[in-house]
């Protein structure tokens, strides 16, 4: 008899679905809302741009732009979560703060990926992390706009730390997980290096998918040679044998 | 008074603010009602509420200093609603300087013009709208797929490390920029420049070591004394610490050696 192929169906829990719903509507509103914003602009100014003029800005950054949104949300909403998926691609900033502050909360519960907790940590750390952003920033631009140049002016005293906030923040984050996975981490950092050397100007947003993919792979072929046995697996195989 | 700064912009920009922030207390809310169901301590969630924003202070005021370099050309208003919402430095100056290219206005002097202002926005807009409808129409189809890879798996083990490589894969790309990275620039028409990711140097590597010594160091102490409560503030205290050294480093460093970076921009 012909084997039939069986795929694993996957069940989403109600509160997942739930979560897909709200988004969907969310996500609706934001692109009305965010469309509202250069049409009321138009309607209050009374000012009309050729579809020309803005289809000419748009050939230059749709090519680039709408490619690295593509490739964001498959590389992205794994990590992410179902409701931090749905908030991050709203507030923007996900590489250099949604994504780092989901892992630092996750690391912190302790909670086991692909659980309902690691779901409803990583959506409280998102829409935590989207609040305070957005308040910092409106506390800013309205409070602080006359003093907002000094801060970061060239020869401003602080100006190091913001520009220097990347590297602090993939340190710390970095920090937990080499220490737990150095095995697998030795493979995409030296990865991420002879890429940056042969191509220096490579943008994040190409090079993030390149070392994910290799890192995914090598750890992948590192766990069928059997590398990343403890010393009991290990033990344990070779009583087997 | 300044179009671009008008009590008009102030209350989009208002607006859009209270939309954020109310979806967000949305999810946050829901979110914390199912970890109750779930059996999760009301510690545990309030903790990841105080770590994650705690977390956020320094990258947010990052982005607030992108707001500023975009304020010379856009007024203060329209940067800050475009990085409230999915906006980032380098995709809006391409944005805004393909834009202004069909005025023949260069990015980075004030904007007069109403229509070059209004046409920003619409490239800002529709340039960086396409994920709210792509996460709607894929995401569960995404899931549903790495779901049936992690079910079919036969080891328990693997998920897990498939799950921990995808996010060092992402770290390693931010590691080895600091690293081996290039400084990058956007060069305006008027010859200025504007950074958009700093290069590899004495300077990158000392922040990043030091935020991961700091971390390794505080987790010792954390697991050594027992001192749980201070897990939650572990993260931000290296990242603060290691942004004090980038201070330290710039005026009391030595001038030319802490600066240099590994392939300088001529």
């Amino acid at each position: 008899m012909k084997k039939k192929k069986t795929t694993a169906k996957v069940e989403f829990s109600p509160y997942i679905n739930s979560v897909h719903r709200w988004g969907r509507i969310s996500s609706v509103l934001t692109i009305l809302l965010l469309i509202s914003v250069p049409l009321a602009i138009c309607v209050h100014f009374n000012v009309w741009p050729a579809a020309n003029d803005v289809f000419n800005g748009l050939l230059k950054v749709i090519p680039i732009f709408w490619t690295s949104a593509v490739l964001e949300v498959i590389t992205y909403s794994p990590m992410l979560g179902t409701g931090a998926t749905y908030l991050s691609f709203v507030t923007g900033n996900i590489t250099n703060l949604k994504l780092p502050c989901v892992l630092n909360a996750k690391e912190s519960a302790k909670v086991k990926s692909d659980s309902e907790e690691a779901e409803v940590i990583s959506t409280i750390a998102t829409a935590t992390s989207s609040i305070v952003t957005t308040v910092i920033i409106a506390v800013g631009v309205v409070a602080l706009s006359p003093f907002l140049k000094y801060l970061t002016d060239e020869n401003s005293v602080v100006k190091p730390a913001f520009d220097y906030v990347l590297p602090a923040l993939f340190g710390a984050l970095g920090a937990g997980y080499f220490i737990k996975h150095w095995k697998i981490s030795i493979f995409p950092i030296v990865l991420a290096v002879v890429i940056l050397i042969f191509a220096p100007t490579i943008g994040t947003g190409t090079l993030v998918p390149i070392c994910v993919i290799g890192s995914i792979l090598a750890a992948f072929v590192m766990f069928k040679l059997g590398w990343l046995d403890s010393k009991e697996e290990r033990k344990a195989k070779k009583a087997k044998k | 008074m300044d179009f671009k700064v008008s009590p008009f912009m102030y209350g989009l920009g208002a607006i859009v603010v209270v939309f954020v922030i109310a979806q967000s207390l949305f999810f946050l809310i829901k979110a914390w009602k199912h970890g109750k169901e779930i059996g999760m301590s009301t510690n545990d969630l309030r903790n990841s509420v105080v770590s994650s924003a705690l977390f956020t202070i320094a990258p947010a005021l990052a982005i607030l200093a992108t707001v500023v370099t975009l304020a010379g050309s856009l007024g203060l208003v329209l940067p800050w609603i475009r990085l409230t919402v999915i906006g980032n430095i380098t995709y809006e100056v391409t944005a805004a300087q393909g834009a202004l290219d069909s005025f023949n206005i260069a990015f980075g002097t004030d904007i007069t013009s109403q229509e070059a202002f209004a046409a920003v926005a619409w490239v800002m807009t529709i340039g960086s709208i396409l994920p709210l409808f792509l996460v709607p129409v894929f995401l569960k189809k995404i899931q549903a797929k790495i779901g049936q890879v992690t079910k079919s798996s036969s080891d328990s083990r693997l998920p897990d490390i498939l799950s921990a490589a995808t996010f060092i894969g992402l770290i390693s790309a931010f590691i080895g920029n600091a690293l081996a990275g290039k400084a990058t620039y956007k060069e305006l028409e008027d010859g200025t420049r504007i950074s958009t990711s700093i290069g590899a140097g004495i300077m990158s590597v000392a922040v990043l070591l030091t935020s991961i010594i700091v971390f390794i160091v505080l987790q010792k102490i954390c697991t050594k004394f027992k001192l749980n409560k201070l897990e939650t503030f572990i993260m931000p205290i290296s990242m603060f610490v290691a942004m004090g050294v980038a201070i330290l480093l710039t005026h009391v460093g030595g001038g030319n050696l802490v600066t240099l970076e590994w392939r300088p921009v001529a």
